[in-house]
């Protein structure tokens, strides 16, 4: 019997062999698409100070955090559970006088203090990049198509994106579509339902139309383009046109222009990703403002976890089996030309019990029966 | 794609109002649906892609809600209680219409008359606190699944948050109906992920809005 000591805290799992190879994998072709794009890997700390967390973008909340008291300093210490603020502070900071657009890449554990209704882990791996000093249509186009060749690389299949407008309520409510500043918040929350009735009953009968330009890309778009008379969104939906020529053929393009779900600190625009198999969405990304240096930039997020597990046909990875007494050199060399090796401790071991798929013979690797 | 949608319908209540919409919208459920005798959870209906599921009403929002079903039928109740970022209601069916109202016996003074705390039975422990915070009231609520118009005579809670439709209940169980919490009536849900990536999801959305805002019987 197990002692329940031995169990893991909920919302927290090992990831036993097959899994974290996968994700290792998963991780190492992303983060490969990412350097070839010229993103530079950063690495900051799992624990910073509360308030340089909280304070780098809007909408980080801080009582998501595990925090608690630094014996050294005695101020708040918390636990990040998102990597993009601390790039932030990099940028603003560190990395304040390096030439822009600076782009920096990114790939660690991240935890909240409590899941989410849906989804009970408290741990993901995220990994990322930011695209520090610009949030133009270029700077978005570019961050898309990054985002989606690290998800494929990843191991991602049947990817589709959804772009959305995350200030779109704040743009038209300022000038265009005029509500009382008390019923923003009671719009946004019923455009995030989609639920059309409680839109008009909250007085945002004017808003009602963006209910139905949600779906595929070019269609979605042309319906905003029709709503907006007064021009103010034309350069967005110039941006967003633009964005969508970035995605590759065989990836779904949908808009949905009120979407803000896990749009906490983005700006005019964003994107969620999804594929296949996956539960929920496995990434999302947009533009913001890095607050202290108020500078814009763009990135994404992909968080791996979410990947469905490989498929169970696939064949088991191939190993060496190196008996007691073989000759290091030989092995050495199989090594170098891509064999995994497992060297025997003892007499008697079972190559094939071990995970063996070939023996080596003298300066051969020979099939091991089954 | 092979994979056949799954749209979750609550048993009870709403059902019977539910199947002439989801008539005219294309979801029609195989004859063995309607036998009475019939113990299974899960239908066919003349779409080949498309089935039914017939569960409880919070169990609508949970399945749908976890991505299980795509499509469902629920109160504007069951949505509120469970407040699921990953819910849509983009289609108020204008059916299954009832409140949800707070109650009590006569003897029991009005809420908020100086009452920092009370003990409310309902099976709607969210919505209930969160409605009393908004009045400055902490409300201890007391989970129940059924006959709630029973706890205040027996002494359990002296107020129940519960569904209203004719009030008929309440008066028989020596209740007054004191507040109305909110406005009910049945939604067309759907998973958030399901409409971003699933093509026939927002098929099946379109279809039952042509109805809503449709004119009757069209």
């Amino acid at each position: 019997m197990t002692d329940p000591d031995d169990l893991l805290p909920e919302g927290l799992q090992d990831r036993l062999p097959a899994e974290a190879a996968r994700m290792t994998a998963a991780m190492r072709g992303a983060l490969d698409v990412l350097d070839s794009h010229g993103y530079d890997r950063v690495r900051p700390p799992l624990v910073e100070f509360e308030q340089s967390l909280a304070g780098r973008m809007d909408g980080v909340r801080p009582r998501r955090m595990f925090r608690f008291v630094d014996p050294a300093s005695l101020r708040t210490l918390a636990l990040r559970s998102d990597m993009t603020p601390q790039v932030g502070r990099i940028a603003a900071t560190r990395l304040a006088a390096a030439p822009r657009p600076l782009r920096l890449s990114y790939a660690g554990e991240v935890v909240t203090i409590s899941a989410d209704q849906l989804d009970p882990s408290r741990q993901r791996l995220q990994l990322g990049a930011e695209l520090v000093g610009s949030d133009g249509a270029e700077a978005v186009g570019e961050v898309v198509a990054v985002a989606l060749e690290a998800l494929a690389a990843a191991g991602a299949r049947g990817i589709s994106i959804d772009f959305t407008m995350p200030d779109l309520v704040d743009t038209l409510a300022a000038e265009a579509l005029p509500v009382p500043a008390d019923r923003i918040e009671a719009i946004r929350r019923e455009l995030d339902m989609k639920d059309a009735g409680a839109l008009r009953e909250a007085g945002g009968e004017g808003y009602v139309p963006l209910l139905y330009a949600a779906g595929d890309f070019d269609e979605a778009i042309a319906r905003v383009a029709a709503l907006d008379e007064g021009g103010v969104l034309e350069s967005r939906i110039a941006g967003l046109r633009r964005a969508a020529e970035r995605v590759p053929a065989g990836v779904r393009c949908t808009l949905d222009p009120t979407e803000r779900h896990g749009f906490e600190y983005q700006s005019w625009f964003g994107f969620t990703l999804y594929a296949v198999g996956a539960r929920g969405s496995v990434g999302r990304g947009g533009t913001y403002c890095i607050r202290g240096s108020e500078e814009r930039a763009t990135g994404f997020s992909l968080y791996l976890d979410a990947l469905p597990a490989a498929d169970a046909g696939e064949a088991p990875r191939e190993a060496l089996f190196l008996p007691l007494g073989h000759d290091r050199e030989v092995a050495a060399r199989l090594r170098a030309i891509g064999w995994r090796t497992v060297a025997a401790l003892a007499e008697g071991e079972d190559a094939r019990a071990l995970g063996c798929s070939h023996r080596l013979e003298g300066s051969e690797a020979v099939a091991v029966e089954a | 794609m092979a994979t056949p949608l799954t749209f979750a319908i609550p048993k009870g209540r709403i059902l019977d109002e539910a199947l002439p919409v989801m008539e005219r919208a294309g979801v029609v459920p195989e004859r063995a649906f309607h036998d009475k005798g019939n113990r299974s959870l899960t239908f066919a209906t003349t779409r080949e892609d498309l089935r039914l599921i017939r569960v409880r009403a919070f169990d609508v929002a949970t399945f749908v809600a976890h991505g299980a079903a795509q499509a469902g039928i629920v109160g504007s109740d069951v949505i509120e209680e469970f407040d699921y970022s990953d819910l849509y209601a983009p289609v108020d069916l204008d059916i299954g219409h009832c409140r949800l109202s707070l109650a009590a016996p006569a003897d029991v003074p009005e809420a908020g008359a100086g009452a920092s705390h009370m003990r409310v039975a309902t099976k709607y422990p969210n919505l209930t606190r969160r409605w009393f915070e908004r009045q400055g009231i902490q409300a201890e609520c007391v989970k129940l699944n059924g006959a709630m118009e029973i706890a205040p005579a027996l002494g359990l809670a002296r107020r129940i948050v519960d569904l209203v439709s004719t009030g008929r209940t309440l008066a028989e169980n020596g209740l007054e109906e004191r507040d109305v919490i909110m406005q009910v009536s049945a939604r067309l849900i759907v998973n958030r992920a399901a409409l971003k990536t699933d093509p026939r999801v927002g098929e099946l959305v379109e279809r039952f809005r042509a109805i809503a805002s449709g004119p009757e019987g069209a």
